[in-house]
Formats: C-alpha cells, structure tokens, sequence
C-alpha cells in the first residue's frame, strides 16, 4: 500500500489482478447488475488508490477494501431508488444462473433462477449481502465476520433471519 | 438456552460452525421441537437451492481488459480536475480584470456597462437553467438507456 501511496503503477496492477474478480462478484451479488457491478469494482480500485496514504499500516487489506465496495453499492442502489422508474430491469438481469450440472430441463433451470434472483433482489441490502457471502461466495462465518466488523454470533443471527425472509419470498418454500 | 437462541443456532448448526458441545445440545433439543425440525428441512432445502446455482461467467476478454480501462478512467479523472482547476483559475482572473479594468473604469461609457452585465446575467441564468434540466433529465428519463 506504501507503494501504491507512493504513485507505483506496478504495484497498483498486482493490487487489482489480486482482488478484481472478487470486487466485480462481490458487487454483481449486491446490485445485481453486471454493468454496475463491474463500474464499482472499478470505482473501488480508484478510491483505494486515492486514499492509499490512509491505509494504517499492519491492518488488513480486504475488510478495508470490502467497506468501501459495500458503500459504493449502497449509493448505487440509493440512485437507482431515487429514480421515478428505474431505468434497469433487476428481472432481466441474469447475474445467477442454476449449474448445467443439476438434472432439470433448461426450463425449468431458467425458472428457477429467475425466481431465486426475484427474491434476493427483494431482501434489504443486510439480508442480501449475508446470503451473498455465504451462499455464494462460501465463506465461514469467521471470514464473514472479520469482513462486516460483527461479531460471530450476529453473523449467525442475521444468516437466521435472512434466510427465512429469503425462503419465505420463495413459492417452492411455501 | 430460549427457543430463540435455539432457531438462532439452526443457521450455524446447517453449516457446520458449533461447537461439539453446542451441536449436540442443539441436536438434542432438535428431537422435542418439531417446528424447528420443519425450520431446519427448508433450510437444508434452500441451501440446496442456492448451492445449485452459481454466478453468471465474465467472458475472459472483460479481465484482459480491466487494467486498461481502469487506467483510462484513472487518467481521465486526474485530466477533469487539472481541466476544473484551469478553468476555475482562469475565470476568477477573468472575472477580477473585467471588474478592475472595465466596470471600475470611469472612462467606459455607462450604457456599455450595462450592456455586458445584462449578458453576462443572461448568460449565467441560461447556464443554470441548462444544468437543472440536463440534471432533472438524467434523473427522471425512464428512457435513457434505450439507444437512439
């Protein structure tokens, strides 16, 4: 960070070939969005560099990196809000799709993850960004703790209630 | 234990992060509650759901990419605030000689005065009103992102 504080290129470029993917999958999983998700994780990268002189020495990259992702997204969904009719169709957006691997028709694979994605879309951000970092990126709680500044048990507790907010907004469910 | 901390530990219990000791005392519990025991299936089962499903792929010319146009917007927002800088310091210098050598020149005819600050006035308010529209558009266009 010292380095990239200091105006290096080389080291900006390690920085984001270490973390762009996971920055875009973090976002998409937010937002919803490819187009935007891939425009944060980009703004994300620029704030970093801006303020690298902030960094506190010692302290770990990726919480930091992480907040600064996840309030990006907020603004962005704040935007999208604010508008009379958001101009992005959330159910057009095909940001999850169910494996090729499991044994239905593309049909019914294509149902159930539009359906899926309706009903993630509908969970308030919280609810959202705790389905996304267990369900999808498979971290621990540990993980996800150290990333949200929580403690364990209120990971716990809120994965209990997103996900029955989650399987209630789920017809197969109820 | 409540029944509340219970259900709360149903989520920790499907993927694996108790203890020994809190598994099976919530396993224990688990047998004489049949409403958690129907919480604990249909959250298995949407586990299974999204355990199903992954991430829509990136074609891999978008990551090949990414540096580069991280970079362009880089440089295009360090070339915006020299431009804002530039034009920020050239139009108080502007505006500082107009007033010190025109409108506090006695010599210049009063009329001329006039003239120019009634421009300069109209101008000013057409720019306003330019902005508040393009921004009230960009905010409330139901269709811009359909391309014309």
């Amino acid at each position: 960070m010292a380095k990239i504080a200091g105006g290096d290129k080389s080291a900006m470029r390690i920085l984001v070939d270490r973390y762009k993917e996971k920055a875009y999958y973090l976002a998409l999983g937010m937002v919803g969005n490819s187009d935007e998700a891939y425009d944060i994780s980009q703004d994300a990268f620029i704030r970093v560099f801006k303020s690298a002189g902030k960094f506190v020495p010692g302290s770990r990259f990726f919480p930091w990196f992480y907040s600064i992702i996840s309030n990006l997204c907020k603004d962005t969904l704040a935007r999208r809000m604010k508008k009379e009719a958001p101009n992005i169709n959330i159910d057009d957006c095909e940001f999850l799709l169910v494996d090729e691997a499991t044994p239905e028709s593309t049909v019914m694979r294509e149902e159930r993850a539009a359906e899926v994605r309706r009903a993630i879309m509908k969970l308030s951000f919280e609810d959202r960004e705790i389905i996304m970092l267990k369900h999808f990126r498979d971290m621990s709680y540990d993980e996800i703790a150290t990333l949200l500044k929580i403690p364990k048990g209120t990971v716990m507790s809120r994965l209990y209630y997103a996900r029955k907010k989650l399987a209630g907004l789920l017809d197969e469910f109820n | 234990m409540t029944e509340k901390n219970y259900k709360i530990m149903l989520s920790g219990y499907i993927d694996g992060e108790l203890s020994p000791e809190e598994n099976t005392e919530f396993e224990n519990y688990l047998k004489s509650d049949p409403e958690l025991q129907k919480e604990l299936e249909t959250f298995r089962k949407l586990k299974e759901v999204t355990g199903a499903m992954k991430y829509a792929d990136v074609p891999e010319v978008v990551w090949e990419n990414y540096w580069a146009s991280l970079y362009r917007k880089l440089e295009r927002g360090l070339g915006w605030i020299f431009l804002s800088i530039g034009v920020i310091i050239f139009v108080a210098f502007a505006c500082y000689h107009l007033v010190q050598d025109f409108f506090l020149d006695t010599g210049q005819p009063i009329i001329l005065k006039i003239a120019l600050a009634c421009g300069i006035l109209g101008v000013i308010i057409l720019m306003v009103s330019i902005i508040r529209e393009r921004v009230f558009a960009s905010t409330h266009d139901r269709y811009d992102e359909v391309q014309r």
